[in-house]
């Protein structure tokens, strides 16, 4: 063999970066659109991942009732969706049907020209399939055009799992046998203890996942809600009453970290609570390491692709037996959009119009996904699951609430700056004692939440924006009944 | 010092009168681009990569320092020098930087003592399996953080109940531990991971400079009848300390920049008590939590990674001054 002199090297490395040139361009001449003649082909892009069975059936389907269209679904990263769709636009390559990011806001998205205006196909009829009340600028319109359509229903997006192995095996249970649901925040306690005293330490009462911050606002989310306190963890907006939030002032925020941080001393939360994430915690739940854990019904499709079934499932638990306030939403909703880009808007029009059918709202029922924005489809879904059913019946807790961008729309000229540390912070640092003074921090927590607000509207005012803190204030919202926006 | 001493004058520079006249210097300059011309084209490839995604976002992201922006669109909020003014009012800032000092104080040395020692013992030539225990120590290095951080973070939370069980049943502790969700001991895990996660590299690179060091030397100083302690501070020691110095500073600035193990084990969390500048930044840039998405602000994020690279270059060149100050003295007492 002859040694390799300079030369021979050049040789061959050339060789071989133009061979793997010729692959990579022939691997993305392969990758580009191979549809037979006369078949368009979609571009799709979602985050979907629990809800993927359900949107392939769809895609299946749709494909069969249509052999001129395909469609090519790409799933994104669902917190790298906002940047990669972003990057689509600005390169030209935005795909024909898109899942709606979360930001930049919807009506940047339309101001940007990145949605297609649907009011030619959306006609009063289309529309006329959705109940009254569907459509609203700042939702799924803007400037009076239609954009999106609603395609999801609400209930409570978090649920309080109760293992009932766990439950049995500690006593928990009905003159008949079947596990008693913890309804107020005493039955928590004394189920957490009679579970974690009855099983000789080999589990816990409660226990969740925060390793990434994100489960324990959902404890705080789920339990004052049921103390009558409407702005829950504070996500969505401050508390409309009185345009504010209200950590500090509503007392039900401490008294529930009270609660919980005795829970904690007395040993009743599983130990690694705050090591583990949300999905690990699931798994511990499944296998009978604590008794209760808060979730949303996505907690369920994990649980019944493991064929576990032993759990049951409330909402709201409150200081007494009835909730003083709900879970709340905006009317309307917005998911899909069409791009303003799209070459085949006709062809992205009809899976649009697919995926916004009642039938595809019922099969998403049906799948356990959700509820549909069609009151016939959660009626008439056929509904195997027993703890599917527990959650879909919990709907009556899901009420419409003020929102401020209907009434005013230059309300959503408002930025409000994210505070740090914010509420997920200075939960943890509650429970791990680096915060000490329950009530000092969320009062901390809520002045600075409330100036952040005003600053964004004094930053908006200055440029132009008609907007006051009053926007914010719905003196007329009664909590415990459906609320009706109306535009100024 | 010869790594230090980049700066030394030139054989040419040193006599007197060597000022040539500029053509002659153009090219000299030329002939020597020329002559170098094949390693020039193999670095190449190298410079057009760090140019385009290190050199240029670090200029590209200073404009980004003078505007609020979620990253999305075209910056067009100036605020001026308002992200500086709040990066260095953050307590939060100066507690994540707190936190990676103290993660490369205590791994540096810890993590060289022990790269130095396992150097020693794998470049004897008489060791059986040594290149087999070379690669079980690289192992790590080779291995993505975020996967290593993972199955520790698994590890914990499935192997910690029976931690705790045993430490309960030995009367050590009374509570059962949050190894990754208590503030006091979690900082400690991701130091001890970070420990054995890098330890590879510098155990290369100990070995390397070892394997520099003339084995004549060492007989020589064997006839001479110095003892093996002898030797090394008086052979290995002074003849590795050029190696030792780069290796040094390296393990350092690889310290300052430590991320995905603290991404992944902790999040910084919790309540920022493992948040370093690089996760600090991370959560700027692309807004917070799971629980709270926050509107991410880039230009903010620019600032925090543009004063904190500043404060590292500080720091080298303050290392580079250190080095070269002992070492003049010691060259300077020797004489």
């Amino acid at each position: 063999m002859s040694p390799l002199n300079r030369r021979g090297f050049l040789a061959a490395s050339a060789a071989v970066g133009g061979a793997a040139l010729t692959n990579a361009l022939a691997g993305c001449a392969a990758s580009s659109d191979t549809a037979a003649p006369g078949t368009t082909t979609i571009s799709h892009w979602d985050w979907y991942v629990s809800q993927e069975p359900w949107l392939e059936n769809e895609i299946q389907l749709f494909e069969k009732q249509n052999p001129k269209i395909k469609i090519k679904r790409t799933v994104q990263v669902s917190d790298k969706y906002p940047d990669l769709i972003n990057l689509a636009f600005r390169g030209g390559e935005a795909p024909d049907m898109l899942m709606i990011p979360p930001s930049p806001k919807f009506e940047d998205q339309v101001g940007m020209g990145w949605l297609r205006d649907l009011d030619s196909h959306a006609t009063a009829q289309w529309r006329g399939r959705y109940p009254e009340g569907s459509f609203f600028n700042g939702v799924n319109m803007a400037q009076g055009k239609v954009y999106s359509a609603p395609f999801r229903s609400s209930a409570p997006w978090l649920q309080l799992y109760v293992h009932n192995g766990l439950f049995k095996e500690a006593g928990i249970t009905n003159k008949d046998g079947s596990v008693k649901l913890p309804k107020t925040w005493d039955d928590v306690t004394a189920a957490a203890a009679a579970i974690t005293k009855k099983t000789g330490g080999r589990a816990f009462g409660l226990g969740f996942g925060n390793a990434q911050s994100a489960s324990l606002p959902w404890w705080v989310e789920l339990f004052v809600r049921g103390a009558g306190s409407p702005a829950g963890y504070g996500v969505d907006g401050p508390d409309y009453r009185v345009g504010k939030w209200t950590f500090g002032a509503d007392r039900n925020y401490a008294d529930f970290l009270e609660l919980l941080l005795e829970w904690k001393d007395k040993g009743y939360i599983y130990p690694s609570s705050m090591s583990i994430g949300d999905e690990q915690a699931r798994a511990f739940f499944e296998h009978g390491k604590f008794g209760m854990i808060v979730g949303g019904v996505w907690n369920q499709t994990t649980w019944s692709e493991h064929n576990f079934d032993d759990y049951s499932l409330t909402t709201l638990p409150s200081p007494s037996t009835k909730p003083k306030a709900f879970f709340y939403y905006p009317p309307g909703d917005r998911v899909w959009a069409i791009s303003q880009h799209s070459k085949a808007s006709d062809e992205a029009w009809a899976w649009f119009d697919w995926l916004h059918s009642p039938a595809a709202g019922q099969r998403w029922v049906e799948a356990g996904q959700g509820l549909s924005a069609f009151p016939t489809a959660n009626k008439d879904a056929k509904i195997k699951s027993r703890q599917f059913k527990a959650y879909v019946d919990t709907r009556k807790y899901a009420l419409p609430w003020p929102v401020p961008a209907i009434r005013n729309p230059e309300v959503s000229k408002v930025v409000i700056a994210a505070v740090k540390p914010d509420l997920p912070d200075v939960l943890a640092g509650l429970y791990t004692g680096q915060l000490t003074d329950v009530k000092a921090a969320l009062t901390d927590l809520e002045g600075r939440r409330n100036e952040a607000l005003a600053n964004g509207v004094k930053d908006a005012q200055s440029k132009g924006a008609k907007v006051s803190l009053d926007d914010w204030v719905f003196t007329d919202w009664d909590p415990t009944k459906p609320y009706e926006t109306k535009p100024v | 010092m010869q790594l230090l001493d980049t700066a030394a004058p030139s054989p040419a520079q040193r006599r007197p009168g060597a000022a040539r006249p500029a053509t002659r210097q153009k090219a000299g300059l030329w002939r020597r681009l020329w002559a170098a011309r094949w390693s020039l084209l193999y670095i190449a490839p190298l410079m057009a990569l760090l140019l385009t995604f290190v050199v240029y976002p670090i200029f590209g992201s200073l404009v980004y320092t003078l505007y609020r922006w979620n990253g999305i669109g075209s910056p067009e909020d100036f605020v001026g020098l308002d992200n500086f003014r709040q990066i260095l009012q953050d307590s939060i800032f100066w507690r994540a930087v707190g936190h990676t000092f103290t993660y490369a104080i205590i791994v540096v040395p810890i993590q060289l003592a022990i790269a130095l020692v396992l150097a020693l013992v794998l470049n004897n030539k008489k060791l059986r399996f040594s290149s087999f225990y070379r690669t079980l120590y690289f192992l790590p290095v080779v291995t993505s953080p975020a996967v290593v951080a993972v199955v520790i973070q698994l590890m914990l939370s499935n192997f910690g109940d029976t931690l705790n069980g045993w430490l309960l049943d030995a009367h050590l502790i009374d509570t059962p531990v949050d190894w990754l969700g208590d503030p006091d001991i979690a900082l400690g895990i991701i130091i001890l991971v970070g420990i054995w996660q890098t330890l590879g590299y510098n155990l290369v690179y100990f070995l390397a400079g070892l394997q520099t060091i003339p084995e004549e030397v060492y007989e020589a100083a064997k006839i001479d009848g110095a003892g093996r302690l002898r030797t090394f501070f008086h052979i290995t020691v002074p003849l590795l300390r050029p190696v030792g110095v780069m290796i040094v500073i390296l393990a350092f600035i690889g310290s300052f920049q430590v991320f995905d193990l603290v991404q992944v084990l902790t999040g910084g969390g919790p309540f920022f008590a493992t948040e370093v500048v690089n996760t600090y930044i991370y959560h700027l840039a692309f807004g917070g939590n799971q629980a709270q998405a926050t509107e991410p602000n880039v230009g903010l994020a620019s600032a925090a990674s543009f004063f904190y690279g500043l404060m590292l270059i500080g720091f080298s060149v303050l290392q580079v001054l250190i080095f070269r100050s002992i070492f003049k003295r010691r060259a300077a007492g020797r004489a």
